[in-house]
């Protein structure tokens, strides 16, 4: 689009310029020719016009010496003789007053008889001749005595004085220089200036510089060009012009300069009047108009290209910004769509993933649930597929709830509920999580705690343990059988103040890794990695988005990680936590001599630190030989340890093995507790019979050895029974027990009597709200409202008493019934009451609900 | 006959009824009186006669102290019989059912009687 707007523009450009060019050229040729046919015009107007002048001047000229000479020849007498030497007297006297320089007859025969001056010779006495014998005045050109050249004037004289000659005319001669000087044939050559020639091209009179006696010769030699016509072709022309007698114009070329001639002819003669004029001083005036004009017509043309190369170039301008913009309108529409389509794909993949997602666990629950019902009688069948429906309840419930999670960060609510939150508790609950999912894949687990100062931190306990668990389930869920998963978690001074404590959380496994390609996508949503290794693991690939998104975005935290394929990962969290304001417990322990037995050393290090800080002296020690060794040395001491702590799996000997030889030694009084990371459900019995006393769960925190070691300072007495749950005191309250089952009512009555409640039976609805009416107002506090009973059930009861016109009809109403539907408690709820509990009457929970409701 | 035997017999869960009763003493009481109580003649008289709501409300009332006395197998049959009744339902399934509460309700009946013999002799 651009290229072509731009191509139209350069061709319409070049294409006008090109008009320009042409137009005014054409123009400037023309007024060019225009100024040259003007100036020929000019020329030829004002040439005829001065040789018509010239002619008429050198008529008048001539004109008045005829007159003289006629004159002259009037006075010679008819009867006049040649020697009447006083005629010759008169006509020489009259004549020299005349100033005639030269004075003859002449006679027929062309003869000369000069009465005064010298001999004079006609240079072309024919045609002279002829025209005097006719009758007719004539002017010729003659020589005298001494070659100088005379023009002579014949006038015919009808009385002939010669006797011996004819005499046909009287001639009188008169220098050459009175015609030239009076008709100024020498103009000054700047302009123009004449020649007078004959017919046959001679000179007759001729300026200085043309020195040929022919001009006719000097055309040949000299003329470079005639108007386009060669020398002898412009002759034939003059020629053709002189014999006929008319006037002739033309322009020549001579010395590089053009000139204009006119030829006319001269009255009383055979001469022809020759002017030239230079165009020199015209030309250069017409010229310089026309070189004007062109200048001019070149300088418009400019002004106008000019001014048209502007407005394109501004349009062009124009034109590109608009096209820069569209431009860039259309790539951010591009960009748009980009997103747009992006974004739709995602939501398209997002919906494909859970859709797939959703429908493995789905297929379990429904294929399961299938075959219960086919083999609904076989317990062990049924409880088998029960079991795998609740694994896949349990997964796809996890999934939902990722996905919830997921939308919540998506739409930016996912906000923390900052509580306080104890770092034992936490780490506690999630390895009692993974336990069984490690023990199902015979993985070695270790949890690894140490410097942890502050134990309460304040901080989002759901969402940590989300992160703790995402990491925790995907080491185990891509680490094979038999494979190692590591947790490690450890304190240090936060660079935001005394007031926060930095935590780091590491979780390392020798798993499959992860791919560098598959690295830079861990984080995104629905990140799986997709190879044949991983191909059946399930999971919905949120867990690492979300996680990212806790401890990032939501806790400020930082989250690193480290995987090669085939090694192993390892992810290390990071978050500046505030330390929760409160009182930590005083945890001070009697002084006792401990042995703290396992294969970590730092373990062993963090942990006799841990248990200084709560007044007991430890020793450590690496693996169950040495223990064994440092027991009986201090046996002999005679200075026992009061409390063994054992690691299970110890290299060599194992913590039972080890434990049954403490034992051997040391007899059953001294304590032996197995730290452990596994459930010991299944080594308990092993353990107990090695003489294991009790077990302390990993991580080792300082308040888990705290209270697992406390038990010890203070031993229970054999047979005393825990301290009975106390519940609310509601001793004195009356409770109004709607129960048409007198077994029922007796039951309730038996166990809320004992707590010092007062009941009043009402066997139905209808008697129920009779009781209530009838009571003064404030005497029942509260009721315990059956729902199935004859004339009058639960929900109606409820109503009317909640239309009833009592202060009291608000009073609590507690439906206990058989049913525990979902319906059947919202219904109750719609009907009015306050709550619902389902038989069998559990009073704890009857009486929790009383206190709430009574207050 | 110790309590514990008799809930044997009728295939209860004594320890449960130990946990909502609370002591040997009330559960033995309210077992010594469940034989009196009115609702099981109230379900076979309505079965009978084709009452629906009276039946329904008979059997939800034995599921409710079963459920209390944690007579385990006589509380199932009657919560399934509930069910049934609960949906309006009076034909062959629920005879079917019935038949089931009366042989629990018997062999409940028998065991108490057992151990009352027994207490009381």
């Amino acid at each position: 689009m651009k290229n072509k707007t731009t191509r139209f523009l350069l061709t319409s450009l070049i294409g006008v310029a090109l008009l320009c060019v042409c137009v005014f050229g054409v123009f400037a040729v023309h007024m060019g020719n225009q100024s040259a046919v003007t100036i020929n015009q000019v020329g030829t107007l004002y040439m005829s016009s001065m040789s018509q002048q010239t002619s008429v001047h050198f008529e008048s000229i001539i004109g008045i010496q005829m007159n003289q000479l006629r004159a002259l020849v009037g006075t010679i007498p008819s009867d006049a003789i040649h020697e009447d030497k006083t005629l010759q007297q008169q006509l020489m006297a009259q004549a020299k007053a005349r100033d005639f320089e030269y004075l003859g007859f002449y006679g027929s025969d062309g003869s000369f008889e000069m009465l005064y001056g010298s001999q004079l010779t006609v240079t072309d006495p024919k045609p002279f001749l002829d025209s005097l014998n006719k009758n007719q005045e004539k002017v010729a050109i003659g020589t005298n005595a001494q070659g100088q050249k005379v023009v002579l004037l014949g006038m015919p004289s009808p009385h002939p004085p010669t006797p011996e000659h004819d005499c046909a005319a009287l001639v009188a001669g008169l220098p050459v220089s009175y015609i030239s000087d009076n008709l100024s044939l020498e103009e000054n050559s700047e302009r123009a200036y004449s020649f007078i020639i004959r017919r046959d091209g001679s000179f007759v009179i001729r300026s200085n510089n043309a020195y040929r006696n022919n001009y006719f010769e000097r055309v040949r030699v000299l003329y470079e060009d005639v108007n386009g016509l060669t020398a002898e072709e412009y002759l034939e022309e003059l020629n053709a012009a002189m014999v006929e007698g008319i006037d002739y114009s033309n322009e020549f070329t001579m010395g590089g300069e053009r000139y204009h001639l006119y030829c006319t002819h001269l009255p009383y003669s055979e001469w022809f009047l020759l002017t030239f004029l230079p165009y020199g001083s015209m030309d250069s005036i017409v010229t310089g108009f026309s070189h004007e004009w062109s200048s001019l017509t070149i300088l418009s043309g400019t002004i106008i290209l000019t001014a048209l190369l502007l407005v394109f170039y501004k349009y062009y301008g124009l034109t590109r910004k608009q096209l820069r913009e569209v431009e860039e309108a259309r790539q951010a529409a591009e960009a748009a769509q980009k997103e747009a389509e992006h974004a739709n794909r995602a939501k398209s993949e997002f919906l494909s993933n859970m859709s797939h997602d959703i429908r493995t666990p789905m297929n379990a629950i429904v294929g399961m649930t299938a075959i219960a019902t086919a083999n609904i009688d076989d317990t062990q069948q049924v409880h088998n597929c029960l079991k795998k429906i609740a694994l896949s309840s349990k997964h796809l419930l996890g999934l939902i709830n990722d996905v919830l999670d997921m939308s919540k960060i998506e739409n930016g609510k996912m906000t923390l509920n900052m509580d306080q939150v104890s770092l034992r508790e936490v780490t506690d609950s999630i390895v009692a999580i993974c336990q069984p999912q490690v023990k199902a894949k015979n993985q070695q687990f270790d949890v690894f705690i140490h410097d942890i100062s502050t134990e309460n931190v304040l901080c989002d306990s759901v969402r940590l343990n989300q992160v703790l668990l995402n990491l925790l389930s995907n080491a185990i869920k891509f680490t094979p059988e038999g494979g190692e998963i590591h947790m490690a978690l450890f304190e240090e001074a936060s660079p935001k103040g005394d007031g926060f404590v930095r935590i780091h959380i590491e979780v390392r496994d020798t798993g499959i890794g992860m791919s560098q390609d598959f690295q830079k996508h861990i984080f995104d949503s629905f990140a799986r990695e997709d190879s044949a290794r991983v191909h059946r693991t399930e999971g919905t690939g949120l867990g690492m988005a979300i996680t990212k998104y806790i401890v990032v975005d939501a806790m400020g935290g930082t989250i690193e990680m480290d995987s090669k394929q085939g090694r192993g990962t390892r992810f290390s969290v990071t978050l500046d936590l505030e330390k929760a304001q409160v009182m930590e417990e005083d945890m001070v322990l009697p002084n006792w001599n401990m042995l703290v037995v396992d294969d970590d050393r730092q373990l062993c290090e963090s942990t006799v630190s841990a248990l200084g800080s709560i007044g007991i002296s430890a020793e450590w020690t690496l693996d169950g030989e040495s223990a064994v060794d440092m027991v009986v040395k201090r046996r002999r001491r005679g200075d026992d340890y009061q409390i063994i702590l054992l690691d299970w799996k110890l290299p060599g000997m194992d913590g039972i093995a080890t434990a049954r030889s403490i034992r051997q030694e040391l007899g059953d009084k001294v304590p032996i507790l197995l730290i452990s990371a596994y459930d010991w459900g299944e080594i308990e019995g092993k353990a107990k019979e090695a003489g294991i006393t009790g077990f302390i769960s990993k991580p080792l925190f300082k308040s888990t050895l705290f209270n697992s070691l406390r038990q010890f300072a203070q031993p229970l007495q054999e047979g005393e029974k825990p301290p009975e749950q106390k519940g609310p005191d509601l001793r004195g309250r009356r409770v109004l027990v709607a129960e048409d089952n007198e077994l029922n009512w007796e039951i309730a009555s038996e166990l809320l009597s004992a707590e010092g409640l007062e009941l009043t039976w009402a066997e139905n609805g209808q008697t129920c709200v009779e009781m209530f009416e009838q009571s003064p107002v404030g005497y029942f506090e509260a009721i315990l409202m059956d729902i199935r009973m004859p004339v009058m059930g639960g929900y109606e009861a409820t109503q009317v008493i909640r239309t009833l016109e009592r202060p009291d009809k608000d009073l609590p109403i507690i439906a206990m019934t058989a049913d525990a539907f979902a319906e059947d408690v919202k219904r109750s709820l719609d009907c009015g009451m306050d709550a619902h509990i389902a038989k069998p009457i559990d009073v704890q929970e009857v009486l929790r609900l009383l206190d709430k409701y009574l207050k | 006959m110790t309590l514990k035997e008799c809930y044997a017999a009728l295939n209860g869960d004594y320890e449960e009824a130990m946990g909502w009763l609370r002591s040997e003493r009330l559960v033995q009481k309210f077992v010594l009186k469940f034989l009196d109580d009115g609702s099981f003649d109230l379900l076979c008289r309505s079965m009978e006669s084709g009452d629906q709501p009276e039946a329904f409300r008979a059997a939800h009332t034995i599921k409710g102290v079963c459920a209390n006395m944690a007579f385990s197998a006589l509380l199932k049959s009657s919560s399934q019989l509930t069910e049934l009744l609960r949906g309006g339902d009076m034909g062959d399934q629920a005879q079917e059912l019935f038949e089931r509460v009366k042989a629990d309700y018997a062999r409940t009946a028998q065991a108490i009687q057992a151990f009352r013999e027994e207490a009381g002799g």
